[in-house]
């Protein structure tokens, strides 16, 4: 493991081949009341360095998609076809075919996570050090010196006072602090890939600021490949280069984070961004999507949106939409997505929405 | 006639939802058949306490179904007749005690301040005076006429524990929502603590009842078996105790003797404690699954 | 960045620790402390008047079996009784209260009444180790094989091995300890002579010298055998369910599946990060199972003539020997009230959340 100071981070160049590949990934699992198609057939690629919002609701599949790659789903699921590739080097492989032993070593040093809720993600009774140091020796690196030098910059990276938590308990810090730290601990090993799953859900108004700056540093100053799992369109807004929405299991829209907020052509995104309310200017009535999310035992025929769409037609409740080219590295799976196009131009949406318009005149 | 039709419909219906846990239900009918033969059964199967010295330690047979005793008598009739002290100073024992936990317990959850303070440190200390100790040193200071002074004697020492167990339940039920809105509509405190405390804790006050029936049993057994309380009559207790004595160990078929006491005592035992399975079904209505 | 409000210059939100000092005193091993000293205090106290002012006052029956025994004058038997008890009859309660309380200060739990001459304390140093033996190596074992087999049923949930050991720990807590100690005498030994009953009787065999030898212990452990069988199986019950149902909520926990998203081998994950904390809960049961345990001892040691400080009790009970009992029962309980301490010691080393000002 190279550990100069500065480079301790990989670096990407353009025109590399994706560092993770899914192919026509599908999730299953059983519950009580059948089988659950959580993930069907998605295809995505995660460009080197970029980095990626995977937007949805709850029950629209993008945890379980994350949880997924690094094959950490519970014991009822499975993924039941397709394949996740992952390259480095030159050299590539299918994580869902990797033995144990081979994922062991996979995680967290080819590609690590940042899981939801930081409050619990330490266990209470070791040290934080301890854990870090637990992680380095599972991956061969033996060395407490230079772990311990590498924790501490890592620790400083996310603007700490590392001397003292390194050594601290889980319980003595604080929800933020902690999610510091599980930033830092997912660095910990120079992964190629970072999965970030609801990184400021549970958060603060405050902290949330902080933690996105991080953020923004990583991918700025870093370069880090990022897959982001959220609910929240702000936080696509702030980091994002592409945004893919999900629904039902299948991804329906994907393109440049411009593309997506000023030029989305599927009616689910359009839904989204039109449902967040303006912070500026005039009282608008809200406008929200009616309906709920479909049961994933029981989904409705031909494309899984069309019981709540505006733009549903006799086709869309037979035919299921694939994903096709709506613009330039752009496209969504819909049959109507014209008429998205043409509804825009009648009725535009806010000329910018407010949480871009900071974040621009802020640089 | 209203009445009796509502009561056998609950009744139906109580019995039903205690049916979903096979094991539970199970005990339960263990516990009332072992009740209705120590209670009526007796009417029906009479002592036998005449003394056939050439009957001594007969294994089972047609006439005696459990055998003979080291005096010749019949076992059986025996252990029909042994389970009515045993029961009748557990269910005494038990009520005292839970009754003690309840009611101390969710007033010192509740209260809180001074008064749980004081509640507390008395029930410290007598949880860590070790009970039986204790107990066989009362018993040998105190006379003991009957089954009812031992059974209030021990319901008067086996609460401290389950004081606790009540006490934690009612302070975390103290903060939740629906007494914070029965306060704020102001329903009182007798009504708060009995209608929407005290339900909420049937669970726990059932298996506080199982807890302490248990404990009484093994304590009452303990103290007769060790000679230490004078009871006469054949309960189970005293079976158990005379056997030891008798060296009803050592002979082949004298087991019967011994084994049969200690079998009825942890049948009765376990079947106490899995009857709180199926009781919590009928209380928690969140643990049914599947009906 | 040049907006007013720079939130990554917000100052660090940690806690401060406190000093070591201040720590301790906040703390709960001291609040624990003095809870024990407290409550020994009671039990001292009790024990006093206990004796006294029951119906059947002890020293009256002495006293007037002393005068219908030996056709003692009243005086001459009360000061006899009073030598015996170690208390001076002619005094008030309360200083009789104060004589006692120094008198325990100096190790005097006053002499025998049955066997004349034989100070209570050296019961005490004869039979007490043996108990602590027993009972300690029985509550050591009980406890790890209800961890490890609790940790198996949780891994293994629904299993076949979860559902046999389920059962057996079920009926095993129902049986009462002392009669499981008679099953074993009976099936294991006299009816299946799989064991030496006989010969396992009492604390040591005749003819061994206690001392730092091995054939000592290798005896000594030969004793104890069976009441630690009986201590362990009536025990392990409770332990391995409890141990089973927590270690199946922490396996829920988060920081499990951040443990095995990190690629830490499961051998590391069972021990530091589910064994660890399932195990603390435990600890609140430890102090519950130790007075139990003792107690317990008191008849258990009589079934198997094991020579401790509960068959010492026993037999003092039984034949009236209240000096003795009054001494044995307070040494008795005033060892249970330390061990509690010491489980309550064990438990804050090992949850670190415990140590600093925490409220319970």
């Amino acid at each position: 493991m190279s550990q100069a100071d500065d480079a301790f981070f990989h670096h990407a160049a353009a025109g590399e081949k994706p560092p993770l590949s899914l192919r026509n990934v599908h999730i299953m699992y059983q519950s009580r009341k059948g089988a659950v198609n959580a993930v069907r057939g998605v295809d995505l690629d995660l460009r080197a360095g970029e980095s990626l919002s995977l937007i949805g609701e709850s029950g629209s599949g993008k945890t379980t998609l994350g949880l997924g790659v690094v094959r950490l789903l519970v014991k009822t699921a499975r993924v039941t076809q397709g394949e996740i590739i992952y390259r480095r080097d030159g050299l590539e492989m299918d994580v869902s075919q990797l033995d144990a032993r081979r994922l062991r070593e996979f995680r967290w040093r080819e590609c690590s996570m940042v899981f939801q809720s930081a409050l619990n993600s330490f266990n209470p009774v070791l040290r934080i050090w301890n854990q870090m140091y637990d992680t380095a020796k599972a991956h061969g690196w033996g060395d407490r010196r230079a772990v311990r030098e590498h924790v501490l910059n890592l620790l400083r990276f996310v603007q700490l006072d590392a001397e003292r938590v390194i050594d601290a308990y889980p319980h003595e810090l604080s929800g933020g602090m902690r999610q510091r730290v599980l930033i830092a601990m997912s660095l910990l090993l120079d992964p190629q890939v970072l999965i970030l799953d609801e990184p400021t859900t549970a958060l603060d108004i405050l902290t949330q600021r902080t933690i996105i700056e991080l953020l923004r540093r990583l991918k700025d100053e870093q370069r880090l490949t990022m897959l982001f799992i959220s609910h929240d369109l702000a936080i696509a807004a702030e980091l994002a280069d592409r945004i893919a929405t999900m629904y039902a299991g299948k991804i329906v829209e994907i393109g440049s984070a411009d593309d997506i907020f000023y030029r989305p052509r599927h009616p689910y995104t359009l839904g989204l961004i039109r449902a967040v309310p303006k912070v500026i200017g005039e009282f608008e009535d809200l406008v929200s999507i009616p309906g709920s999310p479909p049961d994933l035992v029981d989904l409705p025929s031909g494309c899984k949106f069309h019981p709540r769409c505006p733009f549903a037609t006799d086709r869309c409740s037979r035919e299921e939409p694939d994903l096709e080219q709506v613009g330039k590295d752009h496209a969504a799976a819909c049959w109507h997505w014209q008429s998205v196009a043409e509804e825009l131009a009648d009725r535009p949406l806010h000329q910018s929405l407010p949480t871009l318009q900071t974040a621009q005149s802020g640089e | 006639m209203n009445m009796f039709t509502q009561a056998f419909a609950s009744l139906g219906t109580t019995l039903r939802i205690m049916s979903y846990n096979k094991v539970g239900f199970a005990g339960f009918l263990m516990v009332v058949f072992i009740v209705l033969m120590s209670f009526i059964g007796p009417y029906f199967i009479p002592l036998d306490t005449v003394t056939k010295v050439d009957k001594i330690f007969q294994p089972p047979s047609a006439e005696h179904w459990f055998g003979t005793d080291h005096q010749g008598r019949d076992i059986f009739s025996q252990i029909v007749h042994g389970g009515k002290d045993v029961i009748v100073v557990a269910v005494i024992a038990g009520v005292l005690s839970t009754s003690i936990a309840v009611a101390f317990g969710t007033l010192s959850g509740f209260a809180g301040g001074r008064t749980d303070a004081f509640i507390m440190a008395i029930t410290d200390v007598m949880l860590t005076i070790p009970q039986l100790p204790l107990l066989l040193i009362l018993a040998s200071l105190m006379k003991f006429e009957n089954v009812t002074s031992l059974g209030v004697l021990l319901g008067l020492l086996n609460w401290p524990s389950l004081l606790r167990a009540v006490r934690s339940q009612a302070l975390s039920l103290k903060e939740r929502d629906f007494i914070e809105a029965a306060r704020s509509l102001d329903l009182g405190t007798t009504h708060i603590v009995f209608r929407e405390i005290v339900p909420n804790m049937m669970t726990y006050i059932i298996i506080s009842l199982a807890l302490a029936m248990t404990g009484a049993i093994y304590a009452q057994v303990a103290l007769v078996l060790f000679g230490l309380v004078p009871f006469s009559g054949s309960n189970w207790g005293v079976m158990l105790s005379l056997a030891w004595v008798r060296g009803a160990i050592f002979f082949k078929d004298s087991i019967w003797y011994i084994m049969m006491p200690i079998a009825a005592i942890v049948l009765l035992q376990l079947s106490v404690v899995t009857t709180t399975r199926s009781l919590e079904l009928v209380f928690n209505p969140r643990l049914r699954s599947g009906e | 960045m040049a907006t007013t409000f720079d939130a990554t210059k917000l100052p660090l939100e940690a806690e401060r620790k406190p000093s070591r000092a201040a720590g301790f005193l906040n703390s709960f091993l001291l609040r624990r402390l003095l809870k024990a000293l407290f409550t020994a205090f009671v039990v001292i106290t009790l024990t006093f008047f206990l004796i006294r002012l029951l119906p059947s006052n002890p020293i009256e029956l002495f006293i007037q079996e002393l005068m219908v025994q030996y056709s003692m004058p009243y005086h001459q038997a009360r000061d006899q009784a009073a030598a015996l008890f170690a208390i001076d009859l002619e005094k008030p309660l309360i200083l009789q209260y104060f004589d006692y309380l120094g008198g325990l200060m100096r190790g005097d739990l006053g002499t025998s009444i049955l066997s004349p001459g034989t100070p209570v304390t050296s019961f005490i140093k004869r039979f007490l180790p043996w108990t602590v033996f027993s009972v300690g190596l029985a509550l050591m074992i009980s406890f790890t094989s209800g961890v490890i087999l609790g940790l198996l049923m949780a891994y293994r949930r629904e299993s076949l091995l979860d559902h046999i050991l389920t059962v057996l720990a079920s009926v095993l807590s129902a049986i009462p300890n002392y009669i499981l100690g008679i099953l074993l005498i009976i099936w294991l030994g006299v009816r299946w002579g799989v064991v030496p009953v006989a010969q396992m009787r009492g604390s040591l065999s005749p003819g061994v010298q206690p001392g730092f030898t091995l054939a000592f212990f290798q005896d000594a452990l030969f004793h104890a055998a069976l009441p630690i069988a009986a201590y362990v199986l009536t025990t392990v019950g409770s332990w391995m369910l409890t141990m089973k149902s927590s270690t199946i909520s922490v396996l829920e926990e988060d920081y499990v599946t951040v443990a095995r998203a990190k690629g830490l081998k499961e051998s590391r994950i069972t021990t530091a990060y589910v064994g660890r904390n399932a195990a603390l809960p435990l600890f609140t049961l430890l102090a519950i199972s130790i007075g139990f345990v003792v107690g317990g001892s008191v008849l258990i040691e009589t079934i198997f003539q094991y020579q401790g400080i509960g068959y010492v009790l026993l037999q003092a009970v039984n034949r009236r020997d209240y000096v003795v009992m009054q001494g044995v029962f307070l040494i008795i309980t005033l060892s249970v009230i330390f061990a509690n301490f010491f489980a309550d010691m064990l438990y804050s080393w090992l949850d670190p959340r415990i140590k600093f000002g925490a409220t319970e």
